[in-house]
């Protein structure tokens, strides 16, 4: 394992204050704190070469969970070891290895173009020169950003520069890579430019890659396995299908009919999701849906029939509501 | 050192796209010493004040813009934000400790700043013979080795001021109180010696002075090589252990206070 978590736990204490001039005045007098939990007593391994994406929403706990894992973070109880060091000890050896890319916050230098941050992190680093040239020039090559190098970064959209960023991370060939919403705020092409990069970094360099996005489509995309995380306590540890499977032991049943069909008719298979005049969709059993389908072909005028899995959203959107007893294995 | 050379560079050439904010800055620093040069060029029109001739406060007062620029450190402001809007994660990330970003930065301005204030009093002397020092290269000497840990003592204790920022988000406002009891006890203001003996006995175990006024006294000669100057450097030298040491205290127990917000 290259990442292993054990019993992880961040609580953080936090001043209330009570609203107008009283409040104010008691807080300085009698302060009053509350303690938030971010992370409660998480658990689970991360082989290498993996692609992890981390679920939640807002104030989950992923984002914290990353920043412990690189160490910016010390925990309230528990343990962690990256790339075989204890990330709150493991000094300037243990962050040689990894890469941390924050959507919402840059490295690079803003008045200065991108090239300047890379040959400032080639520095830090300690890369050698021939490797530098190397690694730029792919990185340039696969990010695209020839036409991009010379302009000052404030001048550059919002997706060249997280293009830049990330090619400034990698300068040093780093082991783990902790991507925090690296597609925030940038649109359809630009998110599928990073999402191919990263799993071709990962596919052509062997690192462990661990993420956290609001986009599905970035955690579907890349990741191999998800851990999903609400309140601060890990709900889910597996892979996106097996976690359909497990959570929605059902299967979608879209029907368009060649005639109208009352609704009576269409509740007899299965709950019925949607429906109009002519169309309607059904859930139904997984391992009933082969039998159910084949009378719904025979009972009905059903003119076309698709079958799928619930759409992953409401998938995890039932894991969070607590709707089953989805748990962390 | 491949390290600092690399940040040094990244200080001129951020430095280079604000030049017109690098001559607003060099002005202002300019100013207050100024502003004191002429009350008390008035004061002493009608003779000296307690030791110091109308020359005397010229050769001061252009010293201590010289030092002023030397030691100069705006640390907090920057590692206030750095803590306050999460732009310390990534600096936490990185191999290399953060001070060592904010020394660079703080070496690669001096170079230029300080370097344009000695041109500046150079051109100045060539006109306005008041303000020329004598040619004494030892004292010099002397002078240069009591700015370095003036340097240090100025900085160190301007950067643990922004790392209290792991704690309150007022860290700008006790800079800005040190400021207000440095305007006394560091001789910017007025030297030392002219202030109240209460006063100059307090500044003389504090920090204050070894960062400004000092220097500046060995610079224009009020302080010489023997045992004034030796006590000077050596509480000089202890005020640059006990500010290492709050840093090392301060650094420590603020990673662990951290909250790493804002991404």
């Amino acid at each position: 394992m290259i990442i292993r978590a054990e019993s992880l736990t961040k609580h953080y204490r936090v001043k209330v204050r009570d609203p107008g001039l009283r409040g104010a005045l008691r807080s300085v007098f009698r302060p009053r704190y509350r303690e938030v939990v971010a992370v409660e007593s998480v658990t689970f391994g991360i082989r290498e070469g993996e692609i992890v994406g981390f679920l939640g929403p807002n104030g989950a706990g992923k984002t914290t969970m990353i920043k412990m894992l690189a160490g910016l973070l010390y925990p309230t109880r528990g343990r962690a070891v990256v790339a075989g060091y204890d990330p709150w000890t493991g000094g300037a050896a243990f962050r040689s290895r990894f890469a941390l890319v924050l959507g919402n916050k840059q490295q690079l230098v803003w008045d200065l173009p991108p090239e300047e941050t890379f040959l400032l992190n080639r520095a830090i680093y300690a890369v050698s020169w021939p490797d530098y040239r190397r690694r730029v020039d792919e990185l340039v090559g696969l990010l695209r950003l020839e036409d991009v190098l010379g302009k000052p970064v404030r001048q550059l959209s919002q997706g060249e520069r997280m293009k830049c960023e990330l090619a400034a991370a990698l300068i040093h060939h780093p082991r783990i890579l902790f991507l925090d919403e690296p597609t925030l705020g940038l649109d359809i092409t630009a998110q599928e430019t990073i999402r191919a990069f990263v799993r071709d970094y990962r596919d052509r360099t062997g690192a462990t890659v661990l993420l956290t996005s609001h986009y599905m489509a970035d955690v579907t995309a890349l990741a191999d396995r998800v851990l999903i995380i609400n309140h601060g306590r890990l709900l889910y540890d597996g892979a996106l299908g097996a976690l359909a499977e497990r959570i929605a032991p059902v299967k979608r049943v879209e029907l368009t009919f060649s005639r109208e069909v009352a609704g009576a008719e269409v509740e007899r298979f299965g709950v019925v999701r949607s429906r109009e005049p002519r169309r309607a969709t059904l859930e139904v059993p997984r391992d009933g849906v082969a039998q159910v389908s084949g009378r719904l072909l025979s009972e009905l005028p059903v003119a076309d029939l698709t079958i799928s899995d619930p759409p992953i959203e409401e998938v995890i959107g039932r894991v969070f509501a607590g709707e089953t007893g989805a748990g962390a294995p | 050192m491949r390290r600092y050379l690399a940040l040094m560079r990244v200080g001129w050439l951020v430095d280079l796209q604000y030049r017109a904010a690098i001559v607003i800055w060099l002005v202002l620093g300019a100013a207050q010493p100024l502003v004191s040069l002429a009350i008390w060029w008035v004061v002493a029109g009608g003779g000296e004040v307690g030791g110091f001739g109308r020359a005397d406060f010229a050769r001061y007062f252009f010293a201590l813009m010289l030092v002023d620029q030397l030691t100069l450190a705006w640390d907090v402001w920057y590692i206030d934000r750095w803590i306050r809007e999460g732009e310390m994660n990534f600096r936490l990330a990185r191999p290399l400790d953060p001070i060592h970003e904010a020394i660079a930065d703080n070496l690669a301005y001096k170079a230029k700043s300080a370097a344009l204030t000695a041109g500046v009093w150079a051109v100045t002397a060539v006109f306005w013979p008041a303000v020329r020092l004598p040619f004494e290269p030892a004292q010099w000497l002397l002078a240069g080795m009591a700015v370095v840990p003036a340097m240090a003592i100025r900085f160190l204790s301007t950067y643990v001021n922004g790392l209290l920022a792991f704690w309150t988000t007022r860290a700008t406002a006790i800079a800005e109180l040190q400021y207000g009891l440095s305007l006394f006890l560091s001789g910017r203001i007025a030297p030392l010696s002219l202030l109240p003996p209460v006063v100059t006995a307090a500044a003389g175990v504090l920090w204050f002075p070894y960062m400004l006024a000092f220097p500046v006294e060995v610079l224009t000669g009020q302080v010489t090589a023997g045992p004034e100057y030796l006590r000077g450097l050596g509480w000089q030298l202890l005020w640059v252990g006990i500010w290492l040491g709050l840093y090392r205290v301060v650094w420590v127990r603020g990673r662990r206070h951290y909250g790493a917000v804002g991404g």
